[in-house]
């Protein structure tokens, strides 16, 4: 008769894994990096002028107040109407610079994807060589090209900028995007009966979308946050963009830190709510584009 | 009238012809296959009557119309791809729709014959899903209604069957021989395989090279096929082909072996074939049904040595190697020889090929 095996069994002890710790560690790290800054402007936004400047300072505001924020978004008074005012001038420049990078990446892509031209491959390139170098590099030719131009103090100067800025990021991104694309299936497109360009739009476009909405969240933040082109292009008070407007116009005299506080905040809004609403088409873009199946 | 006509079709990329100087005619309703290994220019052939690349030379007639400077969707075709192009973002439906749609058709007939397609090819319970949730034969059939809900002129395909297991490849070949029975359509169809070709088609196009070798029924190209890469591109396993020199004595004429010195007297039919030879050399074609394995010397017998032998159950195949070449032979299983053994292969003076030494064409009687 077979003895019955009482062998113990060993005990496994799961090994910790240290790089799954350490990694744990770093990203609390960031997060209070990036998070408390953050939790500081917001509460800073609904305190008095006087707690604000409290010291030892409330870490809590004992009397909160939505005044500042009132303050901002009424149009009635002086504060409100240039904070709109920055506002529009912001919100406009970067939704015309994120429209126009998608009406030229977006061919520009396809061509660089699909067409064999001459001098195809130094073009991309050359795209891309922008990208090199810091951008305040370009800030003395630009500002005289500009000029020569006659664009100084118009919108306009800034759109163009941030057009060159965003469009080679936009370009190399949506490239990848059509690349990934089968050409069959414009071709079978193209038998059942569309046009090239119809092919294009019913059949490409759509695949491509997540590319596209992930370079326009791209060229609208870059725009929206952007501010030594904004500072040195513009001079006249009701063209500011947020940045630059709201850095003058709070420290005119003294410093309003809760007034800075609450226009900071509500200029981050728009950036969140993009982001939050369309974080899933750019983890696919950033992931499904960049990789060849 | 032929449906769709080719004539001296040319395209090329810089220096390299990727179809060169290609020319045939496909009858209406008749089922031809495009043939070739790989890189032949079978897919570029195919691309050039759809118009999806244009042509460097030569003309296109589909139907009754020159349709060169047409675009792909005014030619009146139907293609399915190799990797089937079915539109990822679309559901099953919408893509059988989508050609009626272009077409402007209204609602209530695209939906029938949407209907109609998918029933015929057994889909009709997939239409809500999307491509990817489908298995590869599936896809394979959405990418067949596609292209089945039209009427059109003429359907191309491009390896349609190439991406399937091999036993979901056999059954498709026998359906898609039936739809083209019932349909009564004219059909091209691109393969590499030429057993594909040989069971599907009313005539197969051999290419090689971008260049068209021939184009005939199966049973011509496999009887009497034009040179020796059409010879051992049709037909498995593949033709032997044997280099020889040509010995003429008196009105006798021979093949002899240049390297082993053995000779192997022809018939006279076959005699004025290898007098037509333009240098004295030939190639000598036979296929394995045809030959006869002998264990000792006989007359008009060449001598060979066992290579390998393969038993497949009701016939044992195996490879002897004849003047350095290979000769493939199908024997009774019942035959038992060993690698290594000396045999003597006889060949059928009335089945065998002879081919030019030089030009590698087919040599006919002066
Ligand atoms: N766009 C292209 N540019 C350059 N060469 C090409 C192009 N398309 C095909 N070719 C070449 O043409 C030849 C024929 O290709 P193809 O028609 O795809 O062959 P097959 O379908 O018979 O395998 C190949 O040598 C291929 O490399
Ligand atoms: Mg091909």
């Amino acid at each position: 008769m077979a003895a019955i095996e009482t062998a113990q069994r060993p005990v496994v002890r799961k090994p910790i894994d240290w790089w799954r710790w350490a990694g744990r560690v770093f990203l609390t790290f960031l997060m209070l990096f990036t998070v408390l800054p953050m939790a500081w402007m917001i509460l800073t936004s609904v305190k008095s002028q006087f707690a604000a400047m409290q010291y030892p300072p409330q870490w809590w505001p004992s009397e909160p107040t939505l005044n500042n924020y009132f303050k901002l978004l009424d149009p009635t008074n002086r504060i409100g109407r240039e904070f709109l005012r920055y506002f529009w001038n912001s919100f406009y420049v970067s939704l015309l610079t994120t429209i126009l990078g998608v009406v030229v990446a977006v061919p520009a892509a396809y061509a660089f994807s699909r067409f064999r031209f001459p001098g195809r491959t130094f073009l991309f390139f050359s795209v891309l060589v922008r990208n090199m170098f810091p951008a305040v590099v370009f800030l003395m030719p630009l500002f005289l090209l500009m000029r020569w131009m006659g664009l100084v103090n118009t919108h306009g100067s800034l759109i163009l900028t941030y057009l060159t800025f965003g469009l080679p990021l936009s370009i190399w991104l949506l490239k990848g995007f059509y690349d990934n694309i089968p050409i069959q299936l414009e071709q079978a497109a193209r038998i059942d009966g569309a046009t090239r360009f119809q092919a294009f739009i019913l059949i490409v476009m759509p695949l491509s979308s997540p590319g596209i909405i992930a370079t326009s969240i791209f060229s609208f933040i870059g725009a929206w946050n952007e501010y030594v082109y904004a500072y040195t292009f513009l001079s006249r008070d009701d063209q500011m963009t947020l940045p630059v407007g709201i850095q003058r116009f709070f420290t005119e005299f003294a410093t309003d830190w809760p007034g800075l506080m609450s226009a900071t905040f509500l200029m981050s809004v728009p950036v969140v709510v993009l982001f939050l609403v369309l974080q899933k088409y750019f983890v696919r873009a950033l992931t499904e584009g960049a990789v060849k199946h | 009238m032929a449906e769709v006509v080719l004539k001296d079709v040319m395209k090329n990329y810089g220096s390299l012809y990727a179809v060169n100087n290609v020319s045939f005619a496909v009858e209406h309703g008749e089922f031809v296959a495009l043939v070739g290994p790989s890189g032949c220019g079978k897919t570029t052939t195919l691309n050039l009557i759809a118009g999806l690349i244009p042509m460097s030379g030569g003309d296109i007639v589909i139907g009754d119309r020159v349709v060169n400077d047409l675009d792909p969707k005014d030619r009146d075709i139907a293609m399915v791809f190799q990797n089937y192009a079915l539109y990822p973002n679309k559901s099953v439906f919408k893509n059988l729709a989508f050609p009626l749609q272009m077409r402007k058709l209204p609602k209530a007939e695209i939906e029938a014959k949407v209907m109609a397609a998918a029933k015929v090819l057994d889909i009709s319970h997939l239409l809500e899903r999307r491509p990817r949730e489908l298995s590869g034969g599936q896809q394979q059939r959405v990418a067949l209604g596609r292209a089945l809900v039209r009427d059109p002129a003429a359907f191309l395909m491009d390896e349609p069957l190439s991406n399937l297991d091999a036993k979901l490849r056999v059954a498709m070949r026998s359906e898609l021989k039936r739809f083209h029975h019932n349909l009564n359509a004219t059909v091209i169809y691109v393969t590499h395989d030429q057993l594909e070709a040989v069971t599907m088609a009313d005539k197969m196009a051999v290419m090689h090279g971008g260049v068209l070798q021939q184009y005939d029924t199966p049973a011509n190209v496999f009887g009497n096929p034009v040179n020796t890469f059409v010879a051992s591109f049709v037909g498995s396993p593949a033709m032997s082909l044997i280099p020889l020199d040509v010995v003429s004595k008196g009105t006798e004429v021979a093949l002899r072996s240049p390297e082993e010195g053995w000779e192997l007297p022809l018939s006279p039919m076959n005699a004025r074939k290898a007098s037509a030879s333009s240098n004295g050399k030939l190639v000598l074609g036979a296929r394995h049904s045809t030959l006869k394995l002998h264990k000792s010397a006989a007359a008009g017998a060449a001598p060979g040595k066992v290579y390998t032998v393969e038993p497949t159950g009701d016939v044992t195949f195996a490879q002897i190697f004849v003047n350095g070449a290979v000769v493939n032979i199908s024997l009774d299983p019942t035959v038992a020889i060993e690698p290594d053994e000396a045999v003597w292969i006889e060949f059928d003076q009335d089945r065998m090929h002879l081919f030019d030494g030089e030009t590698t064409m087919a040599l006919k009687a002066a």
